[in-house]
């Protein structure tokens, strides 16, 4: 390949999906296929006291904790075990799962699902943060509902209070967002010789294997995972594939026919994980110039009923709480809080875009406070390379933002635009500064995952790539191909990636974290590197590398000291919206982005990123209203939970800047959550500028705008 | 499992209705959705259905005596798309769901579902439309503002069907329309407004407008549309705040998945306080 990487080719699995002739896991047949239909517990918390079956016909079970087999656990192996694969007495959230009916009919399965009666005690549980750290109910997690808590300390800051001409406190809030992956969630499993096989719509496949591993009491190896074309995750495909396959996985053990569980998009709405709400509070001390001089932060995030993934996503909202500021003296506090809800999850982001919403939001406040215009003054606190993090780490890399922004500020227009619509015109622009840590927080790559890629080279001059790192629809197949045929210096068509199964390839580690092309992507060009010293293309050979820390990076895992990630990707996002002074709806005018992302693998489907992260951010921040009544969600179908249509945003003004990272592939980095982070704020940042007021959470509804505007 | 009829002619239709109470079913977009279950599973219908969106002799726009009558199983697309229609009723069916769901939805379904936040009906009922009902006892007229008495509920008897809908054509009326849906396209209403007036010589010689979404009913306030009756312009830019609050005190929203009480009181006056703006040339 003589173009430069970045250049656009066309995406390997677009005709296949534009075509309509990809087969997703409900497409794919099977032959004696038993459907299941997961019996859940219906109430917010409590007890279950009785669980009455109607009369099972020939060939329907009922699957329960009773048929965990000999020497298993009824626990799902995540980061903790704390989730049971089938709830026995305790309830904790409206949606866990009881048993699985299994049977050949989906219409006797129906109607044998509706005749089933579950009796309980009902206890008093908590839906916000609020009520699980006033312990509602009772507390249900350790003796405060606290799963986890940290604190971080960056310089002196109770020295910097004590002498603060004056101090600004804040509360920023965000709420509940629902995936809304085109494919809900569905995975078959078959049972034979001792092994069990999954065909899953996933992000990770050796994760599942780890997790149902106890519950059947198997050996890793005895399970196997296949990945199916999968549409779509954002993060929803990371953990919650464990739990179905662990209900799954102890149905097919004992009934020994391949077996299916599909959801419908309202059953997924209802019971699948949701990114965390959150509440930040801020104490920002200043001086006499106005000048921050300590900031004082404490984050909550509601995790739900069990912990998943919580902790890190904690830390990472903790991590961003800052957001690109480099303030003298930070005390940041950090808790997950345990409440009665769908355990919250992974989502694009995980926990970023939480703290770089409050931190943008914080800041643009306390401008407005001091008199003083936003961007000028969150300019003046940049990282700069060299500078401290909050987990007193260094910026390693060049900061470009200064130089973005005097792009992006003269593409919007933000100068003379802010100078036309005055505050409170019902016209304003909003801007916001994001950065994305790329790869898991810390040593995680190393200690956790360390991961491996392996390269085939085949007789007839072909590569196979393999590797655990999934198409999910983000285009990956496309850009892990491009990666390994510009470094073998060979054509993209002679390269092949299927959909992994954990028996053919090596752990690359799970598709998360934005390090599936700046981690994987390194060892896959580095893996074609070393196949370019040893294979003529006309034998076999194979070469496999591992995962290799960047040596200058230092972290403490106990104290959360050092640098949180290797290397950050940047980015600015301006927007122009216009209030409706009867309605109080608010019309986009325009979104104007600049990433800084390393190098574009493909800029095509780095684009495509922008576009989507973007669009699901100003979703996120306007229209995503996700309510819990009595522990269930009240908007849990797509007429009513809200979605972005394309005519509710205009078109995305999308450029990038190079700034190679040594330790990615070409130089590139973390790109897929970064796009993600920053437009809730510029979206928030522009309608407070709008209506004179500030805006102290999302979703940014007409209601909302209402209120903010009635207490005149 | 339900009984499904399928009737060759209105006739049928209405031998069906009669003798099994079936319930109409016209374009099922409502229906379908409300009871479907899951994949590979019959919706969940609670009661037998009559099939009529695919009966010619009820898909028809023509005029007669000063009035548009709309045979009841025509398509929202063909209603929209026709030159008759008038702009009211287009606004506010262009602004309905998505064009695969107007090609399937009829007005008498949108009308049957009784909806408070039914867009068509609002349209409608601010352009004072009728209903003809048809049963085996023979035909009747009503106002559509009569028809409808309660969310879901309206006054069509066991036997009856929906058959035609009659909107009067007012010459020289001007129409304003405004939707507030949960999102700009695709949307349902959070509440709707539709208005529909004359003015001679300065002076406003009939009005009505209708508020979707923000009471049990699409509700009209007729006490104030005969008050502003015969006012002079200048008069109602004065009585504009007064007038805004009569509305706001006639209304009784509720909060639901969608929106709230509160919003829609706020911003249903409002749209008022917009409708008399653009009727006096105010603001």
């Amino acid at each position: 390949m003589k173009e430069r990487i970045s250049s656009p080719v066309r995406r390997v699995d677009a005709y296949e999906k534009a075509g309509g002739y990809a087969r997703y896991i409900a497409d794919i047949p099977f032959d004696h296929l038993l459907y299941g239909k997961l019996v859940r517990t219906s109430i917010q918390r409590g007890r279950i006291t009785g669980i009455a079956l109607p009369d099972l016909p020939e060939g329907y079970r009922f699957i329960s904790e009773g048929d965990i087999p000999p020497g298993g656990v009824n626990q799902i192996n995540m980061i903790t075990s704390d989730w049971p694969v089938f709830t026995t007495g305790e309830v904790r959230f409206c949606g866990q799962t009881i048993g699985l009916l299994v049977g050949p009919d989906r219409q006797v399965l129906h109607e044998l699902h509706k005749a089933v009666a579950v009796t309980y005690d009902i206890e008093e549980g908590s839906s916000t943060i609020e009520e699980g750290l006033a312990c509602r109910g009772g507390a249900f997690v350790g003796e405060d509902n606290i799963y986890v808590e940290h604190r971080l300390k960056k310089g002196d800051p109770d020295a910097a209070f004590s002498q603060a001409d004056r101090i600004i406190e804040d509360v920023i809030e965000t709420g509940f967002q629902e995936h809304v992956y085109m494919e809900p969630q569905g995975i078959t499993v078959e049972y034979s010789n001792g092994q069990l096989v999954f065909h899953a719509s996933c992000q990770c496949p050796f994760y599942i294997r780890k997790a149902v591993a106890p519950s059947v009491a198997m050996n890793l190896e005895d399970i196997i995972v296949h990945q199916v074309t999968t549409g779509g995750a954002f993060g929803g495909k990371e953990h919650f594939p464990d739990i179905i396959a662990s209900a799954l996985a102890v149905a097919a053990v004992a009934i020994q026919q391949p077996i299916q569980v599909v959801f419908e998009r309202r059953e997924d709405i209802s019971y699948t994980p949701k990114r965390h709400p959150s509440q930040i509070i801020f104490r920002t001390a200043l001086d006499r110039n106005n000048r921050i001089i300590a900031m004082d932060v404490d984050a909550r995030i509601n995790a739900g009923a069990y912990q998943s993934c919580s902790a890190v996503v904690l830390q990472r909202t903790m991590f961003s709480a800052n957001s690109v500021y480099d303030l003298p003296n930070v005390s940041i506090r950090g808790r997950a809080v345990a409440t009665n809800t769908v355990p919250s999850d992974a989502f694009r982001g995980f926990g970023a875009p939480q703290g770089i919403f409050a931190a943008e939001m914080h800041m643009s406040h306390v401008a407005r406070l001091v008199g003083e215009e936003e961007s000028e003054f969150k300019r003046r606190c940049f990282l700069k390379q060299g500078g401290r993090t909050v987990t007193n780490g260094t910026i390693h890399e060049q900061v470009l933002l200064e130089q973005m922004w005097q792009d992006i500020s003269l593409e919007s227009g933000y100068y003379e635009k802010l100078k036309s619509n005055p505050s409170g015109s019902f016209r304003g622009i909003g801007v916001s500064y994001y950065l994305h840590g790329g790869g898991f927080t810390g040593n995680g790559e190393q200690a956790l995952i360390d991961s491996h890629v392996r390269l085939k080279g085949m007789k007839d001059g072909r590569v196979e790539l393999l590797l655990s790192t999934v198409e999910m629809g983000q285009g990956l197949a496309t850009t892990y191909r491009k990666i390994v045929a510009s470094a073998l210096g060979i054509d993209i068509s002679r390269t092949i990636f299927l959909d992994p199964s954990t028996n053919r390839v090596p752990d690359s580690g799970p598709t998360v974290a934005s390090r599936s092309i700046m981690v994987v992507g390194r060892l896959l060009q580095r893996a074609a590197l070393q196949l370019k010293t040893c294979w003529d293309g006309t034998r076999e050979e194979t070469v496999e590398i591992g995962y290799e820390h960047p040596p200058w990076v230092e972290w403490n895992q106990e104290t959360l000291q050092g640098d949180a990630y290797p290397a950050y990707s940047w980015g600015i996002c301006v927007t122009e919206v216009e209030v409706d002074r009867a309605s109080f709806e608010v019309e986009t005018k325009g979104v104007w982005t600049i990433h800084e992302v390393g190098r574009a693998i493909d800029e095509q489907i780095v684009h495509g990123q922008v576009n989507g992260g973007v669009i699901q951010a100003l979703g996120y921040a306007s229209l995503e209203k996700l309510e819990l009544k009595e522990g269930r969600f009240y908007q849990n179908t797509l007429a009513d939970y809200m979605i972005p249509t394309s005519l509710d945003f205009p078109p995305v003004y999308s450029k990038l800047v190079e700034n190679p990272y040594e330790y990615g592939p070409f130089g590139a980095k973390g790109l897929g959550e970064l796009v993600f982070d920053g437009a809730a704020a510029s979206f928030a940042a522009a309608v407070q500028h709008a209506i004179g007021r500030p805006v102290g959470r999302i979703p940014v509804t007409p209601e909302y705008i209402m209120e903010l505007m009635s207490d005149e | 499992m339900v009984d499904v009829y399928h009737p060759k002619t209105l006739e049928e239709a209405l031998q069906f209705r009669s003798s099994t109470g079936a319930v109409p079913f016209s374009g099922g977009t409502d229906i379908m959705v409300r009871y479907r279950t899951s994949h590979g599973v019959l919706p969940d219908l609670p009661w037998p259905i009559v099939l009529l969106g695919h009966l010619k002799e009820l898909q028809y726009l023509r005029l007669r005596k000063g009035s548009l009558c709309i045979g009841a199983e025509t398509t929202l697309t063909d209603v929209m798309d026709h030159e008759l229609t008038p702009p009211l009723l287009k606004q506010a069916i262009g602004l309905m769901a998505a064009p695969a769901l107007r090609n399937l939805g009829t007005l008498a379904g949108n009308i049957g579902n009784a909806s408070p936040a039914g867009d068509a009906v609002c349209a409608l009922i601010a352009l004072d439309a009728s209903i003809e009902l048809a049963s085996p006892r023979g035909r009747r007229v009503v106002s559509l503002d009569l028809f409808i008495v309660g969310p879901g509920r309206t006054i069509l008897a066991e036997d009856e069907l929906i058959t035609e809908i009659i909107v009067p054509i007012g010459e020289g009326h001007i129409s304003w329309y405004k939707k507030v849906g949960t999102r700009r396209a695709n949307a349902l209403s959070k509440l709707s407004v539709s208005a529909d007036w004359a003015v001679d010589d300065n002076v406003l010689t009939h009005v009505r407008i209708a508020l979707g979404a923000v009471a049990p009913v699409v509700l009209r306030c007729r006490d104030i549309e005969d008050d502003m009756t015969g006012m002079k312009l200048p008069e109602i830019a004065l009585q504009r705040e007064d007038l805004m609050n009569r509305y706001k005190c006639s209304i009784t929203p509720i909060d639901d998945q969608r929106s709230s009480a509160a919003y829609r009181k706020q911003a249903a006056s409002n749209l008022v306080g917009a409708v008399l703006d653009e009727m006096t040339g105010g603001r």
